[in-house]
């Protein structure tokens, strides 16, 4: 799923666009989650040891609800604003993938029944995970729950990253949080991984910031985009032989993926008969999302506490002390007024100074080393 | 080539004792003109920024601007290794990547050396406009020290008002609520126990305790402390640093937001 490899690359290659930041310094913040990812890790995690899941009295998996009730309210808790995004109808050229994955799955469920037989606990935990699929039940049974809890839901028309992504350029939120690294290739321009981690693994925020991605691989919009369809995304193959650090490398050199394609040996790289990387390109400049304004109007609103009991309590086999618990705390979680920030005050200038470790010193400044260093006038900025 | 003499070297001590808690890694800055900081705590929502000029140095050459990143709990450990009457000196070269703190006794009978490593840090500078503020209140520091201890016993937000009456701090909690007022006093034996307030136009500001109380962590370096308030600004908490410098903190205040208004 995502960009293959793309974590690592940028790692290498742009260390400074990704920062570790504390979940808790994300209070007052708006932020737009990938929902079907975080629905398929609650069913992995929530409650399921081998082919057992946290179920309610008539067998329905419940897990998807314990995991999204848990976690919104952590997020409300810390102050954050989560605006939940689910996927619509996949575009066409994601039909290959996913036919993949469900062969995949196929394979896995047989994988599965063998090792039940076998009676190998270890295979049944590997096989049972890769079995997992999130259905239409699971996303409706979400959206129910996050509306009666008074937080938002947007419909994507198709792809949800390109949505959350596209409430971020709007600036309608201030990040994406989902683990597929193609939020980056639609061009969020913050971009944020392991908020929806539990906190009991104690794992840092990991914060990416698009610009910087661009500035630090010496790349324009376009020619990253170019770079993750050749690392290898969801709508098309790749080419055999090239990966991060090559695509890197030729798309520095050439500038374009048509460039790459004639300049490239063709006997040592076998480029696939039909590559319809262009429309991948396409797909993630304008890939087909809600711009309307109208119906992308967030509001969080308050919990309807009736309706979360009776669905929660009634109808999926919850405890009612924890119900009644959980929405005491989202409804605190409300009343608190929330922390301003600095920059919403003061801009931020270039520092005058240099730094003492550099060799290279800058000609004599002038600037005085006072509180207000506003307009830094001949400046150097640090790279 | 930097080198920076302090004779009154607890200041300096307790400069770092005043920031430390506040922010982990910081950039020095040196010009010309002084000694100076400016950092945020980790969430961006408190700023400090220190000033040190360089006439209250008894010896100061600085040949060209120099930034030093340093880590503020390992600075603070080595500060510590000083005596309060030692005279500190700071001396950096201007491709070096360590700084040097020297101790001397008052007698010159001990002299010590300590070297330290200097980190790169990326920090971002904020422009920090001058401001008419609508209120300003100066009072004794451990008067507000104590306040802002008392009130984080009961709550965790304090709300600033000042009116004609004076200036109130207030909070809520699970317990209950309290409500400190404080009256304009001018007429007392010492000055720096005054409680000045000037009021341009009345205030009403929330803020964090928890940020407050690290803030009075500087009430040793002044008796008084001024506050400042505006409706569309941070408040100010400064502390006068001797005759050559200050500490002031940045607040951003908490906001009610317009969306929570509606059902």
């Amino acid at each position: 799923m995502g960009i293959k490899g793309l974590t690592k690359l940028l790692a290498d290659n742009a260390p400074n666009a990704m920062k570790e930041q504390k979940f808790e310094s994300y209070f007052g913040r708006k932020i737009a989650v990938d929902a079907s990812m975080s629905i398929y890790q609650f069913l992995i995690v929530v409650g399921r040891t081998g082919t057992e899941m946290l179920t309610n009295e008539a067998g329905e998996v419940t897990s998807h609800l314990q995991g999204m009730f848990n976690r919104t309210i952590r997020l409300l808790e810390a102050g954050i604003k989560p605006v939940y995004v689910f996927d619509g109808k996949p575009p066409e050229l994601k039909r290959q993938e996913l036919a993949k994955r469900y062969s995949k799955r196929a394979d896995a469920t047989a994988d599965l029944t063998g090792a039940i037989e076998a009676g190998n606990k270890e295979d049944i935990e590997k096989y049972s995970k890769r079995t997992v699929k999130v259905t239409k039940q699971h996303n409706d049974d979400c959206k129910r729950l996050l509306r009666l809890m008074g937080v938002p839901v947007v419909e994507a028309t198709s792809e949800a990253e390109a949505q959350c992504a596209t409430l971020c350029k709007a600036g309608k939120v201030y990040g994406v949080a989902s683990e597929d690294m193609d939020s980056l290739t639609f061009g969020a321009p913050k971009f944020l991984r392991h908020l929806m981690d539990p906190s009991s693994r104690k794992i840092p925020v990991m914060e990416f910031d698009t610009a910087k991605i661009l500035e630090e691989l010496q790349l324009t919009m376009d020619q990253f985009i170019d770079l993750c369809i050749l690392s290898g995304c969801d709508y098309c193959d790749s080419i055999r032989g090239i990966g991060g650090q090559t695509a890197l490398k030729l798309i520095r050199q050439h500038g374009s993926i048509e460039t790459i394609l004639e300049n490239i040996n063709k006997e040592r790289y076998q480029i696939p008969e039909e590559w319809p990387y262009n429309e991948a390109r396409q797909l993630f400049k304008e890939p087909d999302v809600l711009t309307d304004e109208e119906q992308l109007d967030i509001k969080w609103t308050s919990p309807d506490e009736e309706g979360i009991v009776n669905f929660l309590v009634n109808e999926n086999g919850f405890n009612i002390d924890r119900v009644t618990k959980a929405i005491e705390k989202i409804k605190s979680a409300k009343n608190k007024s929330s922390q301003g920030r600095l920059e919403s005050f003061f801009k931020p200038v270039a520092n005058s100074s240099a730094p003492a470790k550099r060799k290279e010193i800058p000609e004599s400044n002038t600037k005085g080393a006072t509180s207000k260093k506003t307009k830094g006038g001949g400046a150097r900025k640090k790279k | 080539m930097l080198e920076l003499r302090l004779v009154q070297g607890s200041l300096l001590k307790k400069v770092l004792e005043s920031i430390k808690d506040l922010v982990n890694d910081a950039n020095f800055d040196c010009s010309s003109t002084g000694f100076s900081l400016q950092a945020m705590d980790s969430s961006h929502v408190a700023l400090v920024s220190l000033l040190l000029r360089s006439e209250g140095f008894e010896h100061y050459r600085c040949d060209r601007n120099l930034s030093m990143g340093m880590n503020l709990g390992n600075m603070s450990k080595m500060l510590k290794c000083a005596g309060n009457d030692d005279i500190i000196t700071i001396k950096a070269d201007d491709g070096g990547d360590t700084v040097t703190f020297m101790f001397e006794s008052p007698t010159q009978d001990k002299i010590a050396d300590f070297e330290m490593k200097l980190m790169d840090i990326d920090s971002e500078h904020l422009g920090i406009p001058d401001a008419e503020y609508h209120s300003i209140v100066r009072m004794p520091s451990s008067e507000f020290q104590r306040i802002c201890k008392d009130l984080s016993t009961i709550g965790d937000t304090v709300v600033i008002s000042v009116t004609k009456e004076g200036v109130k701090f207030s909070t809520a909690g699970d317990i209950g609520t309290a409500n400190i007022v404080l009256r304009q006093n001018t007429t007392v034996d010492k000055p720096e126990d005054a409680i000045v307030i000037e009021m341009n136009e009345p205030v009403s500001l929330s803020f964090a305790l928890r940020y407050m109380n690290s803030f009075t962590k500087a009430t040793p370096l002044s008796d008084t402390v001024t506050i400042s308030l505006s409706s569309e600004l941070p408040v100010v908490v400064e502390y006068k640093v001797a005759e050559m410098g200050y500490i002031r903190y940045y607040l951003a205040p908490k906001i009610e937001e317009e969306e929570d208004a509606k059902p």
